[in-house]
C-alpha cells in the first residue's frame, strides 16, 4: 500500500491552460478559414495559396525555432513543444499580415517574435509583450517596403481613412463615397474586404470572443472595455466635431483595423495583462484610449497593435498599483477609471481642434500658360509663306510652311520613322485683314501622341476673332500639355502671316 | 457578476451522494486508543494520568491549560499503557495517550446534565468550557471563547453549508439528530443574548432545507437560510458577509455574529443532555479511492487504518489519505493517524499526477480568492524573496482554502506557494 504525499488542495477543475490554448487554436483557425474563403471567392485561389504559404512559413519558422532552442536546452522535446504554445503566437501573426506580405518578411517576423518575444523572456507566460504584436512591429518597421504592390488588396477602410480622409470628415458625399467603396458600414462589419487576414470580419470576431469568454478562455471585460471604450471616444470626437450623422463614425472605428481581433486574441492573452479585474479593466481602457489617439492624431492605421504593445508595457506598473486586497482596491479602481474616461473624453475634446476634417478637393483649374510671340524658340523656327487664296466672303486663306519640332531638332533625335519634315498651316483672316476666322493645320509631322494634339479644336479655337495684329501671346491650354514645340511652330505659322500682313 | 471583482468563490462538485442516504457505520475501538493531546493553539497538555491507571469513558486524562482551558477525556474504558508520538491530523507528530480498551466501554459522567432554559448564561459558558467543546468544523478552536467575549450579538450563525467536498458528517448528523443539534442551537443562542439563530444549509439540499424548517417551525427567533452551493461559503468571514452584509476586522461579533458550526451544536446538546464530552467523531469516510464510502461514528483515537477497513478497504494500491476534506485535509502518509476530537472527514483520493504547465498569469486564483488576495503576485513576489510585496499583497491573510490551486488551469500548487510566502514572511518576523 502506497500513501502519497501531495500538498492540499487534493481537487483539481477540469479546465486546463492545455485546453484553453487548444480552444484558443480552433477559434484562431475559425478565423483563417473564414480568410481563405474571403480571398479564394474574391480573388481566386493564387491569393488563397499564398494566405496558405503564409501561414506554413510562419508556423515552419516557429517550429524550427522551437526544435532549435530544445535541442540546446536539452528539452524534453515532445513536452517542450506541447507546453510552449508557440504555434499561437504564429497564427495570430499571420491573421494580423494582408495577404500581400512577403514570404521572407513574415518568416523573420515569426522569429523574431518567437525567439526575442517569447524565448528570451523565459518561454511561456515570461514574456512582457505579446510576441505576434512584436512580430508585426518589426514588419511594420523594417520592412515597410515587403509588401507586394497588390493593387487588388491594397486599399483597406483603415488605409484609406487614414491617407484620404485624415481620420475625419464631415461632408456627406465623402463620407458616402468612403462606405460605397468597401460596400457600406454592414459590409465592414460583415468583413467582406480586404485586410489583415484574420482582422476583417468583426461580427465573427465578436461570436467567437463571445464563446470564448462564456467557455472562460478569454475574459469578457477586456474586449468590451476595449472595444466600448473605442465607440464612446469616437462618438465623442464625432460629436465635438459637430458631425450631423454620426453613429456611422463609431462604427468605422470599431469595425476596422483590426481593433476587434486585437480585443479578442491580443490584448485578452493573459500573459502581457494584468492579474486582477481591476487591473485588466483599467488596462483596457487605456489601450482603447491609446488606439484612437494613435489613429486620429498619429493619423496611424496601426493604432491597435502600438496600443497592445504600449499597454503591455505598463502592465506591471498597473499590477503594481492594484496591490493588496481586490475589495479594498474597488474605489482606487473607480477613481482611476473614471480619471482615465475624463482624460480620454479631453483628449478628444483637444483632437477635434487639431484635426482638419477632409474637405472634398474642389476641380482644378486646367493648367493654362501664356506663350509671347516674341519667345526665342518661336523665332528661331524658320517658316515661309507659301500662298493665298482669296475666298469669295473677302477673306484671304495663307498657306504657310513652318518648322516644328521634328524638324527644327531632326538630326538629333534617334531613328524618327518618317523625314524631319516642317508642318503645314492655312490660316484663313477675314476682309479687314484682322479678325482670324480660322487656323487649321494642313500636315503634322511632329511626334505623334504630342504634336498633334495642336490638332485638338479647343487649341485652335482660341484664335477664332482674335485680331492678329494685337495677337502677341498664346494660350498652351491643357490639351496641348506636352505639345509645346508644336504650338510654337503653329505660332511660328501665325507670325509670318502677322508680318506679311504688314504689323 | 461583478465588472471588478471576480466570484470570489466556485462551485465545486460536492460527491455527497456518496454517503448521503447511507445509515451511519458504528465503529468499535480496538485493541488501543491513541488520545491526541491537541488544542488548535497549543500542544501543552498536562496529563492526568499515569501509565497503568484504569479510566473509564469520560474520565479526564489531560487538560490544556494554555491560555486557553481544554479539557481531554478517555473515550474507552481499559488502561492507560503511556504516552506515544504519532503522526496527527495536523501533519505534526504529537503526543497521544495510550489507552488498552478492555471492551467493557464503563461509564463515568465527568460532569452532571445541565438544563439551558434555567442555567444562566455564565452557568452555559463555564459548562462548555468544562465539556471541552471545541469547533466542529475542522479547526477544533475552543468555542467558549466566542461566548465569554460576545457582546451586542445579533445573529448566531449556524453553518450547516458543509462546503468541502465528500463530507457528509454535519448533513447525517441533522438528519439523525436534528431534536439534538436545535437543543444546542438555543443554548448557544442564549449563551449569545442574540435576537436571532440562522441555520445556513445550501440551497441545492432543499430537503434538508424543508427538513429543518418543519423542525423549526414553531421556534420563536430560529430559521433556516438557503444559501449559494459555492466554495468556501462555510468560511467564518464568508458567511457573515453572506448573512450579515458587513465585513468586520478580527471577530464576527464586531459585526454582530457569532458562527458555529452545527456539529459543534450537537456536540454541545450531547454534553448538555447526556453529560457526555467529545469523546466520538462522527465522520465521513468518502473518495474515490474507498470501497464503501459511508459516515461512521467511532470513538475518538481509533486509528484510520481500523476506519478504512471498517468501509471496505481501499479500491487502490496507491491513494491519498486525506484527514478531513479533499480541499483543506492534509495527506499523511501513514494511516495511523486517528479519529480525533475535531475531524468531520477521511477522504481517499486515487492518486492521479498533475500535468502542469507554466503559470500564464491568467488571474483566475484572484478571481476565486475568497479573501480577495493575488496568490499568482504572492507567489511570484515570494519567489522573488520581495518580503514588502509579499506585506503589501497581505499574504498573511490566507487562509489556505486551496480555491488558487483547485482553479489553476495550469495545474500549479499555488496554495502551496503562498504557504510558502507565509513561512518567509514568518521567518522574517522572528
Amino acid at each position: 500500500m502506497k500513501f502519497t504525499f501531495s500538498v492540499s488542495p487534493n481537487l483539481r477543475q477540469k479546465q486546463s491552460t492545455k485546453r484553453m490554448m487548444l480552444e484558443l487554436t480552433i477559434a484562431l483557425l475559425i478565423v483563417y478559414a473564414f480568410s481563405l474563403f474571403y480571398y479564394f471567392k474574391e480573388f481566386g485561389s493564387e491569393y488563397a495559396i499564398q494566405a496558405l504559404l503564409m501561414m506554413a512559413t510562419a508556423l515552419g519558422v516557429t517550429f524550427v525555432t522551437e526544435i532549435a532552442w530544445a535541442l540546446f536546452k536539452k528539452e524534453n522535446m515532445k513536452k517542450y513543444l506541447a507546453s510552449s504554445f508557440g504555434w499561437i503566437t504564429a497564427i495570430i501573426l499571420v491573421l494580423m499580415c494582408p495577404v500581400d506580405t512577403q514570404l521572407y518578411a513574415l518568416g523573420m517576423a515569426t522569429f523574431f517574435a518567437i525567439f526575442v518575444g517569447r524565448i528570451l523572456f523565459g518561454g511561456f507566460g515570461q514574456n512582457i509583450f505579446n510576441p505576434a504584436a512584436v512580430g508585426f512591429a518589426i514588419i511594420f518597421a523594417s520592412f515597410a517596403g515587403s509588401k507586394v504592390a497588390d493593387v487588388a488588396t491594397g486599399a483597406t477602410p483603415i488605409s484609406t481613412m487614414a491617407t484620404g480622409y485624415n481620420w475625419l470628415t464631415l461632408n456627406d458625399t465623402m463620407i458616402s463615397t468612403l462606405l460605397d467603396k468597401f460596400d457600406g458600414l454592414w459590409n465592414l462589419f460583415l468583413g467582406w474586404y480586404p485586410g489583415g487576414l484574420g482582422e476583417t470580419s468583426t461580427l465573427l470576431l465578436l461570436v467567437l470572443g463571445a464563446i470564448l469568454a462564456i467557455r472562460k478562455v478569454i475574459d469578457w471585460r477586456v474586449p468590451l472595455i476595449y472595444l466600448g471604450s473605442i465607440f464612446v471616444l469616437s462618438s465623442a470626437l464625432a460629436l465635438f466635431s459637430g458631425m450631423s450623422n454620426w453613429l456611422w463614425y463609431p462604427i468605422f472605428h470599431v469595425c476596422t483595423g483590426g481593433v476587434a481581433f486585437g480585443a479578442v486574441f491580443m490584448l485578452s492573452d493573459p500573459v502581457t495583462s494584468p492579474a486582477t479585474k481591476q487591473g485588466k479593466c483599467v488596462f483596457a481602457l487605456g489601450a482603447g484610449i491609446i488606439t484612437v489617439l494613435i489613429r486620429v492624431l498619429a493619423n496611424a492605421p496601426e493604432g491597435c497593435m502600438y496600443s497592445i504593445l504600449i499597454m503591455n508595457m505598463l502592465t506591471p506598473a498597473i499590477d503594481q498599483a492594484f496591490s493588496g486586497k481586490q475589495r479594498a482596491l474597488i474605489k482606487k479602481s473607480w477613481i482611476s477609471l473614471s480619471v482615465l474616461s475624463l482624460l480620454g473624453l479631453g483628449s478628444m475634446y483637444l483632437a477635434n481642434m487639431a484635426i482638419t476634417p477632409a474637405e472634398p478637393k474642389k476641380p482644378e483649374k486646367p493648367k493654362t500658360e501664356m506663350i509671347a510671340m516674341g519667345d526665342d524658340y518661336v523665332n528661331s523656327l524658320s517658316a515661309k509663306l507659301d500662298g493665298s487664296v482669296k475666298n469669295a466672303d473677302g477673306s484671304t486663306t495663307y498657306q504657310i510652311t513652318a518648322e516644328g519640332f521634328a524638324a527644327k531638332e531632326g538630326p538629333n533625335m534617334p531613328d524618327y520613322g518618317h523625314p524631319f519634315e516642317p508642318n503645314q498651316f492655312e490660316i484663313t483672316i477675314a476682309a479687314d485683314n484682322k479678325t482670324i476666322v480660322s487656323v487649321n493645320v494642313t500636315a503634322m509631322n511632329d511626334t505623334e501622341y504630342f504634336g498633334d494634339k495642336i490638332l485638338n479644336a479647343k487649341y485652335l479655337d482660341q484664335f477664332k476673332g482674335k485680331d492678329i495684329s494685337t495677337l502677341n501671346e498664346v494660350e498652351k491650354n491643357d490639351v496641348v500639355s506636352g505639345a509645346t514645340f508644336s504650338v510654337k511652330s503653329s505660332m511660328r505659322a501665325l507670325l509670318e502671316v502677322k508680318k506679311a500682313l504688314g504689323y | 457578476m461583478s465588472l471588478l471583482l471576480g466570484s470570489m468563490r466556485h462551485h465545486i462538485p460536492g460527491y455527497k451522494e456518496l454517503t448521503s442516504k447511507k445509515a451511519i457505520l458504528e465503529v468499535n475501538a480496538g485493541p488501543q486508543v491513541f488520545i491526541p493531546m491537541f488544542a488548535s493553539h497549543s500542544t501543552q497538555f498536562e496529563i492526568l494520568v499515569q501509565e497503568g491507571d484504569h479510566v473509564k469513558v469520560g474520565t479526564k486524562i489531560a487538560v490544556c491549560k494554555d491560555r486557553m482551558e481544554i479539557p481531554i477525556y478517555s473515550s474507552v474504558s481499559g488502561t492507560v499503557k503511556g504516552v506515544q508520538k504519532i503522526m496527527h491530523m495536523s501533519l505534526k507528530p504529537l503526543d497521544h495517550v495510550v489507552i488498552e480498551n478492555d471492551g467493557k466501554m464503563e461509564r463515568e459522567l465527568p460532569f452532571q446534565p445541565l438544563d439551558y432554559q434555567t442555567a444562566t448564561r455564565e452557568e452555559l459558558i463555564a459548562f462548555m468550557k468544562e465539556a471541552g467543546i471545541i469547533g466542529q468544523g475542522g479547526a477544533g478552536f475552543p468555542t467558549y471563547v466566542k461566548y465569554q467575549s460576545a457582546k451586542d450579538i445579533k445573529k448566531l450563525i449556524i453553518d450547516a453549508a458543509e462546503c468541502e467536498p465528500y463530507i457528509t458528517a454535519d448533513h447525517i448528523a441533522m438528519e439523525n439528530h436534528l431534536d439534538e443539534i436545535l437543543v444546542g442551537i438555543l443554548a448557544m443562542r442564549k449563551m449569545a443574548q442574540a435576537e436571532e439563530a440562522v441555520i445556513a444549509i445550501k440551497k441545492t439540499h432543499t430537503e434538508m432545507i424543508k427538513k429543518v424548517e418543519a423542525a423549526v417551525a414553531n421556534i420563536n427567533g430560529v430559521r433556516v437560510l438557503a444559501v449559494p452551493d459555492v466554495y468556501p461559503i462555510g468560511w467564518e468571514r464568508a458567511l457573515v458577509r453572506y448573512v450579515m452584509k458587513k465585513d468586520y476586522q478580527k471577530l464576527p461579533s464586531e459585526a454582530g455574529a457569532i458562527v458555529n458550526n452545527v456539529s459543534t451544536a450537537y456536540a454541545f446538546a450531547n454534553a448538555l443532555l447526556h453529560g457526555e464530552p467529545i469523546i466520538t467523531a462522527l465522520m465521513t469516510v468518502s473518495g474515490n479511492a474507498v470501497k464503501e464510502p459511508v459516515n461512521v461514528h467511532c470513538p475518538v483515537g481509533v486509528p484510520a487504518s481500523e476506519l478504512i477497513e471498517a468501509c471496505g478497504g481501499y479500491t487502490c494500491e496507491d491513494v491519498k489519505l486525506i484527514a478531513a476534506g479533499a480541499m483543506m485535509g492534509k495527506t499523511i502518509v501513514n494511516d495511523k493517524f486517528v479519529a480525533e476530537r475535531q475531524m468531520n472527514a477521511i477522504t481517499v483520493l486515487a492518486t492521479e499526477s498533475y500535468d502542469s504547465v507554466a503559470c500564464m498569469r491568467c488571474g483566475q486564483c484572484c478571481d476565486v480568492c475568497p479573501v480577495g488576495l493575488q496568490p499568482v503576485r504572492i507567489v511570484q513576489s515570494a519567489k522573488a524573496k520581495n518580503q514588502a510585496m509579499m506585506e503589501k499583497l497581505h499574504a498573511m491573510d490566507c487562509i489556505e482554502c486551496g480555491l488558487c490551486a483547485y482553479i489553476c488551469p495550469s495545474r500549479l500548487d499555488v496554495t502551496e506557494n503562498v504557504r510558502k510566502a507565509k513561512r518567509q514572511l514568518a521567518m522574517a518576523k522572528k
